[in-house]
This record gives C-alpha cells, sequence and structure tokens, in this order.
C-alpha cells in the first residue's frame, strides 16, 4: 500500500527539459494509467517512481517519504518493463526466484512463494524451461510473476501489453484488472492506448509534452474533457471539433451525432451534410460526412436504424448534453457559460 | 491441347535451366576459396602426412620408408609441448580476463573511452615481427631497456625479462597480450552492448549488487563470445611462432622453444629431419583437433545461445 506524490518534480536530458515544475499525487490501492502519445514524459514518469531515471528537480514521496534519491531496490516497488526484461540466461524460475534471493528470503519460504504465484500466472508447468522456448504472452507471465512475487507496495508497469497480439493483449487487460483488485497493491500502468487506459483506470493521469492535461475517471475524462486534447484523445475516431467564431470552438464526439435524411426534433445543432463514406465495423457504422461549409466530420453510429447510403443528403444533429465548448486556449468553458453559446450555436442552423 | 503440353514441357525445361544456373553460379561463386582452400591447406596437410611416413629432407623428402618410425617422439618434443600448453594457458587466461575487464570499463559510452578503445586497438595492427622486435626493446637488459630504466627510476630492482628461463615465457605472452587484447576487447565489449539496458534496470530493482549481475547476467550473455574467444585464442596461441623466433629464437636454453619453432627446426634448419617435423606437426594438429572437439562437446553446454 502506498501513495506516490510528486512535488515541482522536473526532468532534463542534458539541456532538454522533458518535465517541469509537475505535481501529482498517485493514490493508494487504485489503479492509475498514465497515458500519452510517445515523448510526452509518461515513461519518465514511471522511471522515476522506479528510481532507474531520477528526477532532476523537486522531490517524490511515497507513503511521505522522500524517496528521491533513494536507490531502487530500497523503494519496495516492482516493474514490468515494455520487452519484458526477463533474464534470458535463467530458466523461468529462477527469473521470478532473483530478486527474492537479492532480498535474503529463505530457501522455503521462496519456493512457497514462487508455487503461488507461478499458479496465479499460470505458469507452473514451465518453471524449469528458458524464456526462449516461451511465447510472448507467457514472457509476459513471467514479468508478471517476478513483480509480484516480491510483494511490492507498488507496482509499475511500462507498456506492458504493447508486444502481444490484440487478443492476448485482450484478455491480459481483464486479468491485470482483476489481478489489481485481488491484491489492492497501487497499480501505476504506462500506454499510449486510450482503450487500455479507459478500461483499466481507477484514474487516468492524461500528458502531453511533459505537462498534465487532465487528471480524473475515464467517465469524467470522456464526459468532461478539460480542453481540446484530452477532447481528443481519447475516443475513436476523435471529437470533431469545429470553431463557432470569436476563437470560441465546439466539438461534438462522432457517437453522439444523430443523422438522418429527415430533421429530427428536440436538438441544438443542425447541419446540412453528404455521407462521402460508409464503412461496416461490424457492431458500428462509420461515416465521413462533408458540412455544407466544406469541413469535414465523423459520425459513428451503432444504430442500424439511422443507416444511410453513401453519397446521400443527411441532416447532422446533436442534442445539447452532447456538445462541448472550447475557448481560444483549447479550455473547456464549463457549466454556466454554455446557454448563451448555445444560442449563438443555434442561431447558425440551417 | 498438344500445344498446352509442349508448353508446359517447355515451361519445365526453364525451370530446370534457371536451377541448374545458379547451382553453377553458387559454385563459382565459392570456387575462389575452394581452390586456395585445396591449394594451401588439405593438398599441403596429405602431403605432411604423406611425407612424416619418410626419411628426407625439403629437397628430397622420400628417401627412404620409415613406417611410423617419425612418430615416436624425441624427449625435446615433449619440452616443446610442455612449453606451447604453458604459452596457450597464460596467453587464454590473461587475454580472456584482460578482453573482459577492459570491455567492461570501456562500456560505457565516454569521450576517454573512445580514445582508449583506439590505443587498446592499434597493436593489433602492427605486424607481429615488429611488435616483437619492439619488445625486445622495450625489455633488454642492455642500458637502453625502457622497462627495466623506468623500473630503475622508480627504485625497483631490473627484472630479467627475456633473459631468464622463468620469465621469458611469461614476457612473450605479455606481448602477444598487448597485441591482441584490444581487438578481443572490441568484440566482447560489442556484445556487452547488445544486452538490453532494461534487464540491468531490472537486476537493480530485483535488488542484485554489482558483482553478481556481472556473473549472473552479463558474463552468461556474452557466453556465445567467450566461447569464440576461448576456441580462437587456443587455436591461435598453439601456432604461436613470430614473436618467440623474434624475441628469443626458443631460448634462454630450451624455455620457449614452442611446437611451431620445434618443427621449423626440425624441417628446415637440420639435416634429414622433415619426415619427424612433419610427424610432430601431424601431432601438433591431433591436439588442436582435439582440444577443439573437447571445447565444443562440453565446454559449449555452459553457451547461452539468444
Amino acid at each position: 500500500m502506498a501513495e506516490i506524490v510528486f512535488d515541482k518534480v522536473g526532468k532534463a536530458f542534458g539541456d532538454v527539459k522533458v518535465i517541469e515544475n509537475l505535481d501529482l499525487t498517485i493514490e493508494d490501492g487504485k489503479f492509475t494509467v498514465l497515458v500519452g502519445s510517445s515523448g510526452c514524459g509518461k515513461t519518465t514518469l514511471l522511471r522515476m517512481i522506479a528510481g532507474i531515471g531520477p528526477a532532476t528537480s523537486g522531490h517524490i514521496y511515497m507513503d511521505g517519504k522522500d524517496i528521491t534519491h533513494q536507490p531502487p531496490e530500497k523503494r519496495d516497488i516492482a516493474m514490468v518493463f515494455q520487452n519484458y526484461a526477463i533474464y534470458p540466461t535463467m530458466s523461468v524460475r529462477e527469473n521470478i526466484e532473483f530478486g527474492l534471493k537479492n532480498k535474503k528470503v529463505p530457501k522455503d519460504e521462496r519456493d512457497r512463494r514462487i508455487a503461488e504465484y507461478a499458479e496465479i500466472v499460470g505458469m507452473t508447468p514451465y518453471l524449469d524451461r528458458k524464456p526462449s522456448d516461451l511465447s510472448g504472452g507467457q514472457r509476459q507471465r513471467i514479468a508478471l510473476a517476478r513483480a509480484m512475487v516480491k510483494k511490492p507496495s507498488v507496482f509499475l508497469m511500462d507498456e506492458p501489453l504493447s508486444n502481444l497480439d490484440a487478443k492476448l493483449r485482450a484478455a491480459m487487460r481483464v486479468e491485470l484488472i482483476e489481478l489489481q483488485r485481488r491484491l489492492g497493491t497501487t497499480f501505476v500502468y504506462v500506454t499510449h492506448d486510450q482503450i487500455e487506459a479507459m478500461s483499466m483506470a481507477d484514474t487516468i493521469v492524461l500528458m502531453e509534452k511533459g505537462k498534465i492535461q487532465q487528471i480524473g475517471s475515464p467517465e469524467e475524462i470522456y464526459h468532461q474533457p478539460a480542453n481540446v486534447f484530452s477532447a481528443q484523445f481519447i475516443g475513436t475516431p476523435p471529437m470533431n471539433i469545429l470553431e463557432l467564431g470569436d476563437g470560441i470552438r465546439y466539438g461534438v464526439r462522432p457517437e453522439s451525432i444523430r443523422m438522418s435524411p429527415q430533421r429530427m426534433d428536440n436538438m441544438v445543432l443542425y447541419r446540412k451534410g453528404h455521407v462521402i463514406t460508409r464503412e461496416m465495423l461490424g457492431a458500428e457504422l462509420q461515416y465521413k460526412v462533408r458540412l455544407s461549409n466544406g469541413i469535414t466530420i465523423m459520425v459513428r453510429s451503432e444504430n442500424e436504424r439511422d443507416d444511410v447510403e453513401e453519397d446521400t443528403d443527411v441532416w447532422v444533429m446533436a442534442p445539447a448534453r452532447h456538445i462541448h465548448f472550447f475557448d481560444a486556449d483549447g479550455k473547456r468553458l464549463g457549466h454556466g457559460g454554455p446557454q448563451n453559446l448555445l444560442d449563438r450555436l443555434g442561431g447558425m442552423n440551417e | 491441347m498438344t500445344s498446352i503440353t509442349s508448353l508446359e514441357r517447355e515451361q519445365q525445361r526453364e525451370a530446370r535451366r534457371i536451377k541448374h544456373r545458379s547451382w553453377v553460379t553458387s559454385y563459382l561463386m565459392i570456387l575462389p576459396a575452394m581452390a586456395f582452400l585445396v591449394a594451401f591447406v588439405i593438398y599441403p596437410t596429405i602431403s605432411m602426412a604423406h611425407m612424416s611416413l619418410y626419411y628426407g629432407n625439403a629437397k628430397n623428402p622420400y628417401k627412404k620408408w620409415m613406417a611410423l618410425g617419425n612418430y615416436s617422439m624425441r624427449d625435446d618434443f615433449w619440452v616443446a609441448l610442455r612449453n606451447t600448453a604453458a604459452y596457450t594457458g597464460m596467453a587464454l587466461v590473461l587475454v580472456m580476463i584482460l578482453s573482459i575487464l577492459f570491455a567492461q570499463w570501456m562500456y560505457k559510452s565516454r569521450k576517454l573511452n573512445n580514445v582508449a578503445q583506439t590505443l587498446f586497438f592499434t597493436p593489433h595492427l602492427v605486424a607481429g615481427v615488429s611488435a616483437g622486435f619492439i619488445w625486445s626493446w622495450l625489455m633488454s637488459s642492455q642500458p637502453y631497456g625502457l622497462f627495466n630504466t623506468v623500473f630503475n627510476a622508480l627504485g625497483l630492482p631490473s627484472v630479467r625479462w627475456l633473459d631468464s628461463t622463468s620469465t621469458a615465457m611469461f614476457s612473450i605472452v605479455l606481448m602477444n597480450t598487448w597485441k591482441s587484447v584490444g581487438y578481443y576487447c572490441l568484440i566482447i565489449m560489442s556484445a556487452m552492448k547488445s544486452i538490453p539496458t532494461e534487464i540491468y534496470e531490472s537486476a537493480k530493482l530485483d535488488g542484485s549488487p554489482a558483482w553478481k549481475t556481472f556473473f549472473k547476467i552479463t558474463i552468461p550473455m556474452i557466453s556465445p563470445q567467450l566461447f569464440f574467444l576461448l576456441i580462437t585464442i587456443t587455436t591461435g596461441s598453439f601456432k604461436v611462432f613470430d614473436s618467440v623466433r623474434i624475441m628469443t629464437n626458443g631460448g634462454p636454453g630450451d624455455a620457449t622453444r614452442v611446437l611451431s619453432m620445434y618443427i621449423y627446426d626440425y624441417a628446415f634448419q637440420r639435416n634429414n629431419t622433415l619426415g619427424y617435423a612433419c610427424a610432430a606437426g601431424i601431432i601438433m594438429m591431433a591436439i588442436m583437433v582435439l582440444v577443439t572437439v573437447f571445447d565444443f562437446a562440453f565446454v559449449e553446454k555452459k553457451v547461452h545461445y539468444q
């Protein structure tokens, strides 16, 4: 169990400042996901917690104790690397045992724990194999067992699923969630994949260019994005962002748009559009639509009744609760502001 | 119908032609190498084995049939073999340990290390004979001997280097180590650099002390290269000749007379002992084959291939 606090933390590689003045609290016992595009600083943060890439300024606290300059082995953490970092010359058992031996855990206790965690990750039959004989998914499990067997207060995971195929990734995602619930340990998980972030996190920390863009539950991030970046990062395809004038922009998620040849009631946004492409994605349909002012937007629909043909004229509509407004800096305009903006939007209707 | 069959037949013929042509090309490409191998390795080996059965000299190797008579080795052969084994043992241990240590040291990319790498590697480019001459001077007990001059200046006693039976062999090992360690060090270093940094980070997180990381992770992971060093240093040292010839010419006494010098002596410096020299050469070759087979049979099991 551990809470991690970043206090005005900075990290520079030579002259390049990757992170500056960053404050963040990672809650005890929660599944926190650091998400962002590559180079946003998420892995740098994780490595700071691990102690393998120390902060160049500021302090990091773990349960109130300053660990900024503490060596990694004294931190009571375990990490799973993107490429698993399995010791290739050791058997599965030796891999799991290595950290325990270094911690001078007695032999019978080691054997007991290895048996326990090998069972949890389903690697018991492979304990005496070499990693080179195993598949990517199995190596991933060794890495997990190796981390868990140390019974750390904090689990750090750096894109642990990105080397797995799509099917296995989805399965492991569920297993990791279960694991976290069972262990009740603080998980800090780094990914660039918004779907992983949404599906696994209790708290998402969305980062860009070394700055935190938004911290919140998946629901908050999805329904109340703090800014344009946040709004467009989460969701596939990203939120449509359109100009309202005076630097003000409004956004509608592709899945919140209704589209029909007939004009429907109780909507706020009404635009005329022309369907350019229609993609059948199984349960969903996805359209590219050109509005009468020449701008193209994406529309997604799970409702086959709403299906429209390619190359047809339609009404593009959205209800008030699905429309987000952003100011000139890209910040989302909270409640109170929107009514006059909604009126302005209505004024532009066709 | 017939036209299709003839077309098919034509296609088959074409495929055969292409296959045949690529077969010819492949063999043509390895022909030069094969020709050299036959002319300078296989033919001399066979003819050496043949000559080892006769009494004769370089002008007339086949004076008298000896059968296996040449294979009863004289006493001095065992001295030469022992010297060679001693040389090989010392060279192997010294070069291996130093290459690993220097590689570990130069592994981090610092400016100093780039300079050091070049300095270590340069001796490898120097001709063996020149290196032998230079080191003879350095180790000389004459007033111009640099090592002793430095030793004396530091208040240390002179060392007899190449002039004493107890130090001469080691002095030659030292020279050849200086000459080859940079090359082997480079091989070890590139192997070390191919180990992913995450593995070291993971070891750190696992609380592994530096020495343990070195012996449990680094050494096993560079074992293929270490095995390569074992084979090349062993076989290379077994054949050592030029440095010995230049620096001591086998002396003092017989202290540095190694097998290749022994064979050279009997083949070209004495009368009618060519057959005997050939027999010694065959035995030397057999020993090298045995050692290599042993390495592959027993040592290679410990090697971890990716």
